[in-house]
This record gives C-alpha cells, structure tokens and sequence, in this order.
C-alpha cells in the first residue's frame, strides 16, 4: 500500500533525494532500537548465574546478589593507575592511631596468619563475582598486631599513585575483610591489583583498593579518590550508595 | 575561507564592515564551522571510540587484551636454586623469553620474564598470566583520561571549545522551516530531553545523599623506615591522625 504521505515522485522528482533521505534515517533509528533492545532481553534471558544469586540468601538474610547488580563468573578489569605489580618490592604500612605501627613486606605477609573465605564481591558499575576464594591476611589481625587504638574509627586503604578508599572501621574489620594476593587458588593478575590489594566484600569493589600500600587507621572520616569524586562514601551495595 | 572572503569583498563592496557582518555573518559562520569540523575529526574520533570502550568497561577490558592459563607440575622443592627453579616453571608453562626476576616467597615461586609475563608456581599449579595492549584503545583510553597530564589537559579543553563552537554555530548555520523556525529546533528539544528526562526519571545526583566530611590539608613525607628484620616486618614511628598528602 503506497503511504499517503509520500510525495508524488514522478510529479516532483526533485523530492526523490529528501524522501530517501527521510526513509533512511527511519530504518536507521528502528534498527538501533531493535538491536538495543535483542541485546538487552538476549542478556536478561540468558542469566541464570544472577537468577540463581538472587535467589539464594545470605546469613543475615539478605540477598546474595544487592540490587540492580548482574553476576558474572570472573573479575572485570575496571581500570586504575596500576601499582608496579612486583611481590619482592611490595611493602605494606600499617600506621595512623596505633601504639605499634609497621612496615612489612610480601614474605613477611605470607607469615602472618592466613585466612580463605569464600565471598562475593560487588561493582558499584553493575556487576558482582559470586563465591570468590580468596586467600590473605585479615585487616583484623593487622588493626591487632599494629595495637589500634579505641580513638580509631575509620580505615584509610592507601594505594599506588596517591589513590585513597576509606571505610569504617568495623566494616573494613569484619570477619571478611582482608588484604589478599589470592583469588581461587592463583595470583591476583596485575590489573586485579597485584600483588596484594585490599578485600571489603560488603562495600562496593572500588573501597578495596588496588596495588595496596597502606593501612591507616583514624579517627576521623577522610573520603578517598572516588568519595571525592561523586560515589557515595559509604557503599553499601543493598542500600544501593552508589553515588553522593 | 578565501572563497567566502572573494564572494564576500564582491557582493559587498560598497556597504560598510556593520553592514557587512549583518548581511554575510551566516556564511563566515558556516565556513568557520566547516574548516573547525575538519580540525575536530581527529578529535572527535578519539574521544567518541574511547568513550565507547571505556563506558563497557564492565563488559571487557578496553585496555589489555589480558590471558590466564594453569598447568601442573611436579612441586618445586624449597631447596632447588632459583635458576633451575625458574627453568623448570617456563619449560612448563612454554615461555622462553628472558628472565627478569624469579622471587620465593611462602608457597610461592615468581617467574617474571622481560615480556611481562608472569608465572607463579603455587604447591603443583602454574599460573600462566600473559598480556598485550589493545591496538588504538590502549593509547586512545590513555589520553582520554587527562588525569596526571599537563599540556594534553589543556589541549583537551581547547578541543572542547571548538566543538561548543560547532554546537552553538551549527544552531544558526541554516535559516528558515530547516532551522530555527521548525526543524533545527525540533531536533534541539528531542536532544536535549535525553539528558533532562534522565535526570528526572532517575532522580538525579541529589537522589541518594549520604554524610560528608571535609577532608583535611596534607601532612608531611613520612620518615623514612628502618631497614626490614627477618619476618618482613619493619617498626614505625608513631603518626599521629591526620591525612596523607593527596596526589
């Protein structure tokens, strides 16, 4: 059936190339539309890692997977100004309000008491990595060995290039948080942090820094590179905090 | 612009440099705004294929084309030397680069060859990581992010203003139903709801709110730390609470 809105072409050629034009830039914009949306219900059907996540509740009841997050099976690389990646170099200071503060390198690290927990991680982008193994030192027992003092309330996770994530001190001491060199059974890849970043599992991914060099311990809150930058200072991925 | 500057000086040599400008200042803008969007090209290709890249950054890596592989040895006993060490871990794993360091630590053996590559050997497993940058991306994602560079930011923000100009000559470029009066100021309004109904629809940035605490200014260099004892741990100083220098 002709559209009526067509033009009479043969009586007004000149028209011809604005009608194209018109027509193209139509099949054009539902083209997009339609790819968009193939991609999006293809990627909705298909993921039955996050349905599963969603599903499966955690001890305190919550959710496995928080809110508006998808699960996949392997860490992203987000990005980040990437810390040398050398273990025989790796130095950690554990320092701020603390009666014994240290310095302590990679071997020294792996002397101290170890701990593997199976925890799911969260990015504040949108997606999680459910029931990692990962293997380290707990920031619990560096707060102990460095004698913490009770003025302390927050962590400060210091990192290559000046990068800085603060969080409060009993969620960056809970039973899961960590420095850690391991991620099932092998070495953190240099994009991941290597050797050794921090683990906050309960606090978007961005609050365990990368290339991790420090630990600071104080008393008062110091928002980090990302806290300045528009995302939320605390990160609770099931209240959703992403952004300030 | 000669052929603009030509046609102008002809159909306009007896009027004064006002009238001029009232009469031809469409033409000086849309010459203008041709020979800017040539010099944007290079630009503009930069900043829209990076800013694709790096907006899925959750979906892939826009920097590294990164690969891991594991294997099985036999385990390497704590009193084999480093070199044989290191020999028996890159037969394993097929790598016969040169080697840079080879670093024991708990479990662990570190193979790192001048390629980048990196091997550890934990108990029985190799780990195999290897990397190479992304041709274009690598670079192209680099200068899209002028954080800790000096003359780039500043040529950044003078391509910034070439495409305002681009954006606010192109409003007046064409006069009539194609411009202004009815189709130029249609497409304005359906390009600007995009960013308006996001804003509305998702809230904003004042949806979530959260407590903020002001961050003090930086401390001094920390004291240099003493040499390392035998378990790796060295003694510090006390510091007191206040922040780091911010870089």
């Amino acid at each position: 059936m002709r559209d009526p809105r067509r033009p009479d072409l043969d009586r007004y050629p000149e028209l011809q190339k604005a009608w194209d034009r018109r027509q193209f830039v139509k099949s054009a914009a539902v083209g997009t539309a339609f790819m968009a949306l193939g991609g999006a219900l293809v990627r909705i059907a298909g993921d039955d890692l996050s349905k599963e996540a969603r599903a499966e509740a955690r001890p305190d009841g919550r959710s496995r997977l928080p809110p508006g997050q998808r699960a996949l099976d392997e860490l992203r690389a987000m990005g980040g100004e990437e810390g040398s990646g050398d273990a025989r170099s790796f130095k950690l200071r554990v320092h701020g309000l603390c009666k014994s503060p240290f310095e302590i390198d990679y071997a020294g690290l792996l002397k101290l008491p170890q701990v593997e927990k199976t925890t799911d991680i969260h990015c504040v982008t949108g997606w999680s990595l459910i029931g990692g193994l990962w293997k380290g030192v707990q920031i619990a027992t560096l707060a102990e060995k460095a004698g913490v003092t009770s003025e302390a309330r927050f962590v400060i996770f210091e990192a290559a290039h000046g990068y800085t994530a603060n969080a409060p001190l009993k969620e960056a001491t809970a039973d899961a948080a960590m420095v850690t060199y391991r991620l099932n059974g092998k070495p953190l890849a240099l994009q991941h942090g290597a050797p050794v970043r921090g683990l906050v599992p309960d606090l978007y991914f961005w609050k365990s820094a990368k290339w991790i060099t420090g630990i600071r311990f104080v008393k008062t809150d110091e928002p980090g590179y990302w806290e300045t930058r528009g995302y939320n200072n605390h990160a609770d991925p099931w209240k959703e905090e992403r952004y300030a | 612009m000669p052929e603009v500057a030509e046609a102008v000086a002809g159909a306009t040599r007896h009027l004064g440099p006002g009238a001029i400008l009232k009469k031809r200042w469409r033409a000086w803008l849309r010459a203008i705004h041709r020979d800017i969007g040539y010099l944007a090209v290079g630009f503009t290709v930069l900043y829209a294929l990076s800013g694709i890249a790096m907006n899925h950054i959750d979906d892939w890596d826009p920097n590294f084309h990164a690969s891991e592989r594991t294997l099985t040895i036999a385990p390497i006993p704590d009193e084999l030397g480093d070199a044989e060490a290191a020999r028996r871990i890159a037969d394993a794993a097929g790598l016969t680069g040169k080697i840079d360091d080879v670093f024991r630590a708990g479990d662990e053996v570190r193979v790192s060859f001048a390629s980048g590559s990196k091997v550890t050997a934990i108990g029985t497993t190799v780990t195999v990581q290897l990397r190479r940058d992304r041709l274009f991306f690598r670079v192209a994602d680099w200068l899209h992010a002028t954080r800790g560079k000096q003359a780039w930011k500043y040529i950044a923000d003078a391509y910034a203003v070439l495409l305002l100009y681009l954006a606010i000559s192109g409003i007046f470029m064409i006069k009539g139903r194609l411009g202004l009066r009815w189709r130029g100021a249609t497409l304005i309004v359906v390009g600007l709801a995009a960013p308006i109904g996001y804003i509305v629809l998702s809230g904003g940035p004042g949806a979530q709110t959260t407590e903020r605490v002001a961050t003090r200014p930086g401390e001094a260099d920390p004291p240099k730390p003493a040499p390392p004892r035998a378990d790796g741990i060295t003694p510090l100083p006390p510091d007191d609470d206040k922040p780091a220098a911010r870089h």
